[in-house]
C-alpha cells in the first residue's frame, strides 16, 4: 500500500512536468495552429541556459528559471520572425522546417555538449508525507506547475493581450480590421510559448541532467498530452497530463517504462478513434 | 514528332536515364559499390513508399521506419534460427525457439511475412486514426510517437530480437541452407523489383485509387460531398504504404547483411522524409532521385563530415523548404510546364496581332 501511495506521489511529479512541458506546447500549437516539431528543442534550450547560469556563472537557480524564460523566449520570436512567418497556412512546411530547426539545434547542442551536463539540486533534502519521502525539489514542481497553469489562465482570460490573441484565434481577419497588430501578437504568444518551454527545460534540468537529446521524448509526450486534453483546453491539458503522468508511473510500477510508455500509447490511440477532439474539447466549430 | 517529344514529360526521361544508368552501373565499378547502391535501391523503394503516403495523399509519417523495420527484422529473425537457438537467446535463458518464430524459418516464408506485418499493421493503425476525423498534424504526431516507442521496444525485448545489438550475418537469400546469392546477382533482383514497384506506384497513381488519394490531399471535405469514404482510401493508400515499405525492409536486411535499432527509429524515418523532400514530393522521380542523391551524398561526404552530417541534412531541409519548396524533380517539372504554357501562350498572342507581338512577349515575361 505504501509503495503503491509513493507511486502516486511520484507520478503527481510526472504530471506536473508533463504539465510544464506541454503549457508552451498548447499556447503554439492550440492557438495559432502552429506545430512546433522544435518544441522538444525549446526545453533543451532553457535547460542549458540553466547550465550555463548555475554551474558555470554560478547564478542562483530561482533567477536562472527567469533568465531560462527570457532567453528561450526570446529564441521563440526570433525563430518566429525568421521561420514561421512566412510559413503560416502552410502545415506540412511548418512541420518539416520545424523539425528541420529541432535537428539543427539538437546538433549543434551535442556538438557543444556530448556528454549529458548536470545541474544543482536547487532545494536538496527530502520531507515525509505520511510515511512517504518525497525530495523536496518535487514539491516545488509541482508547485510551480499549479502556479505557470493559474497564471496562463489568467493572462489568457483577464488582461488586454490574452484577450487580443482569442479574438485572433477566433477571427484573425476581423481582428485586424479593429485595429490589432495581428503579427506583432502573433510573435508574441510565440515568444511566450517558447518562454514556457524555457521554464520546462529548467525545472527538468536538476532531475534528468541537460543533454542535447532530453527534449525528443516531451515533444511526443506533450503532443499526446494535448490530443488526449483537447488542443484548445488549458484545463483539459491539466487533466490529461495528470492521468498520463499517473497512468505512466503506475503502469510502470507493474511492469516496466517502455511497457508503460507502449501500453498509454495504445489508449491514446483508441481514444482518438472514439474521441477525436480530445476529453476536454471545446464545442468543435 | 517534334512537338510530341516536348510534351513528354521531363521526369520520365529522367526515369529513363536513371534506369540505363543503374543497369550498366554494375559494370563499371567496384563490388563494394554495387553493394552500397543496392542498398540505396532499397532506400528508393522505401521512398516511393512513403512517396504514395505523404506525397500523393499528403499524410505524412514520422514513423515510417517502423514499417520498414518490421520487414528487415522478419528476415534478420529467420537467419538467427536456420541453426538451431541463436546465441543471445540462450544468454537470456530460452531453451527453444519461440513458437512465433517456426514460420519464419523459411526465407521466402519470412519475406512474405515481412511484407504482410508491417501491412497489416498499418491497416490496423489507419483503422484506428482515419475512421474518426482527425486532422492529418495528428498522424504525423502519432506517427513520430510510434517511431520512438518502436524501437525502445524492439530493445527492450532483448530476448527475442538481441536488443540494441540487433541481428547480424543476415545472408542474401540462401535457400535450404544453400549459397546465397552472389552481390552482382542480388543488385540486379533488387533493381528489378525497384523497377516494378515503382511501375506500381505509377499505375496505382494515375488509377482511380490514386486520383482519389490526390483529391484527399487537395480537399478532403469536397470529395466527402461527392460521396466518397476519404477514410476508406486513406487506410487503403496506409497499408499498401506499409506492405511496400515492408517489402524495402526484406530486402535492405540482406544487402547489408544486418538490421540494428539504428534502421527503425526516428532518424531513419526523418531521413527518409527529407530525401523525398529533396527529390520532389508528389512524383515519383523525386522519392527514388532523392533517396539515391541524398545517400551517395552522404556516403561520399560523410568521411569529411561524419560527425555533421545530420546537422548538415537539418541545414538542407531547411534550405529546400524555402527556396525550392517543390525539391529538385518537382522544380524541373515546374519549369518545363511553365515553359510550355509560356510557349503556347505566345504563339497564340503572335498569331493574334502579328505587329504588337513583340512588345507583348517581352512585357509578358
Amino acid at each position: 500500500m505504501l509503495t503503491f501511495i509513493s507511486q502516486i506521489i511520484n507520478g503527481l511529479n510526472q504530471s506536473a512536468v508533463l504539465l510544464i512541458a506541454t503549457l508552451g506546447l498548447l499556447i503554439i500549437f492550440g492557438l495559432m495552429n502552429v506545430i512546433n516539431m522544435a518544441h522538444g528543442e525549446m526545453i533543451m534550450v532553457g535547460a542549458f541556459v540553466t547550465y550555463i547560469a548555475t554551474s558555470i556563472l554560478n547564478i542562483p537557480f530561482l533567477i536562472a528559471l527567469v533568465l531560462s524564460f527570457v532567453v528561450t523566449a526570446l529564441f521563440g520570436a526570433l525563430t518566429e520572425v525568421t521561420i514561421i512567418k512566412k510559413l503560416y497556412s502552410k502545415p506540412t512546411e511548418t512541420i518539416l522546417a520545424t523539425y528541420a530547426l529541432s535537428i539543427i539545434l539538437k546538433e549543434i547542442a551535442r556538438i557543444i555538449w556530448p556528454l549529458s551536463q548536470n545541474v544543482n539540486m536547487p532545494f536538496p533534502g527530502t520531507i515525509s508525507l505520511g510515511g512517504v519521502i518525497v525530495p523536496r525539489y518535487n514539491i516545488f514542481v509541482v508547485i510551480m506547475a499549479i502556479l505557470l497553469l493559474t497564471f496562463t489562465i489568467i493572462f489568457f482570460r483577464f488582461t488586454k493581450f490574452g484577450k487580443k490573441i482569442g479574438a485572433i484565434t477566433q477571427n484573425r481577419q476581423m481582428t485586424e480590421c479593429l485595429g490589432i497588430k495581428t503579427s506583432t501578437i502573433d510573435t508574441l504568444t510565440f515568444a511566450y510559448g517558447a518562454g514556457l518551454a524555457g521554464i520546462a527545460g529548467c525545472i527538468l534540468a536538476p532531475t534528468t541532467g541537460v543533454s542535447y537529446d532530453m527534449g525528443s521524448t516531451y515533444l511526443t509526450d506533450s503532443f499526446m498530452t494535448v490530443v488526449v486534453g483537447g488542443v484548445q483546453s488549458l484545463i483539459g491539458a491539466a487533466f490529461s497530463s495528470t492521468i498520463i503522468g499517473e497512468g505512466r508511473t503506475v503502469l510502470a510500477g507493474v511492469s516496466n517504462d517502455t511497457w508503460a510508455k507502449i501500453m498509454i500509447f495504445l489508449a491514446v490511440i483508441i481514444l482518438i478513434r472514439f474521441k477525436p477532439e480530445g476529453l476536454f474539447a471545446k464545442e468543435r466549430r | 514528332m517534334k512537338s510530341k517529344l516536348k510534351d513528354f514529360p521531363v521526369n520520365h526521361y529522367i526515369d529513363i536515364a536513371l534506369l540505363i544508368f543503374l543497369i550498366f552501373f554494375p559494370l563499371f565499378v567496384k563490388t563494394f559499390r554495387v553493394e552500397m547502391m543496392s542498398r540505396y535501391l532499397c532506400f528508393a523503394i522505401f521512398a516511393l513508399s512513403l512517396d504514395l503516403l505523404w506525397g500523393y495523399t499528403g499524410l505524412l509519417s514520422l514513423g515510417h521506419a517502423v514499417l520498414f523495420g518490421m520487414g528487415g527484422y522478419m528476415i534478420g529473425i529467420c537467419y538467427q534460427i536456420q541453426n538451431g537457438l541463436p546465441a543471445f537467446m540462450t544468454r537470456e535463458g530460452l531453451t527453444q525457439i519461440p513458437w512465433f518464430y517456426i514460420p519464419l524459418k523459411n526465407p521466402i516464408a519470412a519475406a512474405a511475412i515481412g511484407i504482410l506485418i508491417p501491412a497489416l499493421f498499418a491497416m490496423l493503425l489507419g483503422f484506428f486514426m482515419f475512421s474518426s476525423k482527425i486532422k492529418g498534424v495528428f498522424f504525423t504526431i502519432i506517427t513520430l510517437a510510434l517511431a520512438q516507442i518502436f524501437s525502445e521496444f524492439i530493445i527492450n525485448v532483448q530476448k527475442y530480437t538481441n536488443g540494441f545489438n540487433g541481428l547480424q550475418g543476415v545472408k542474401r537469400f540462401a535457400i535450404n541452407g544453400g549459397e546465397q546469392l552472389g552481390k552482382v546477382q542480388y543488385y540486379y533482383i533488387v533493381l528489378a523489383i525497384a523497377v516494378l514497384v515503382f511501375i506500381f506506384c505509377l499505375w496505382l497513381s494515375r488509377s482511380r485509387i490514386g486520383k482519389i488519394a490526390t483529391s484527399i490531399r487537395e480537399n478532403e471535405a469536397r470529395l466527402g460531398f461527392f460521396g466518397y469514404q476519404s477514410s476508406h482510401y486513406k487506410i487503403l493508400i496506409y497499408t499498401i504504404s506499409g506492405a511496400l515499405a515492408g517489402l524495402a525492409g526484406v530486402l535492405y536486411t540482406p544487402a547489408t547483411s544486418s538490421i540494428t535499432t539504428q534502421d527503425i527509429g526516428v532518424a531513419a524515418s526523418t531521413a527518409v522524409v527529407v530525401w523525398i523532400a529533396v527529390g520532389g514530393r508528389g512524383n515519383l522521380t523525386g522519392a527514388v532521385f532523392g533517396a539515391l542523391f541524398i545517400n551517395w551524398a552522404q556516403s561520399l561526404l560523410s568521411e569529411h563530415f561524419s560527425s555533421y552530417w545530420q546537422l548538415i541534412l537539418g541545414g538542407v531541409l531547411l534550405a529546400i523548404i524555402f527556396f525550392i519548396p517543390n525539391g529538385i524533380i518537382g522544380q524541373i517539372i515546374e519549369l518545363q510546364r511553365r515553359r510550355t504554357v509560356e510557349g503556347v501562350k505566345i504563339k497564340e498572342q503572335s498569331n493574334a496581332n502579328k505587329g504588337a507581338g513583340l512588345w507583348r512577349q517581352i512585357f509578358s515575361r
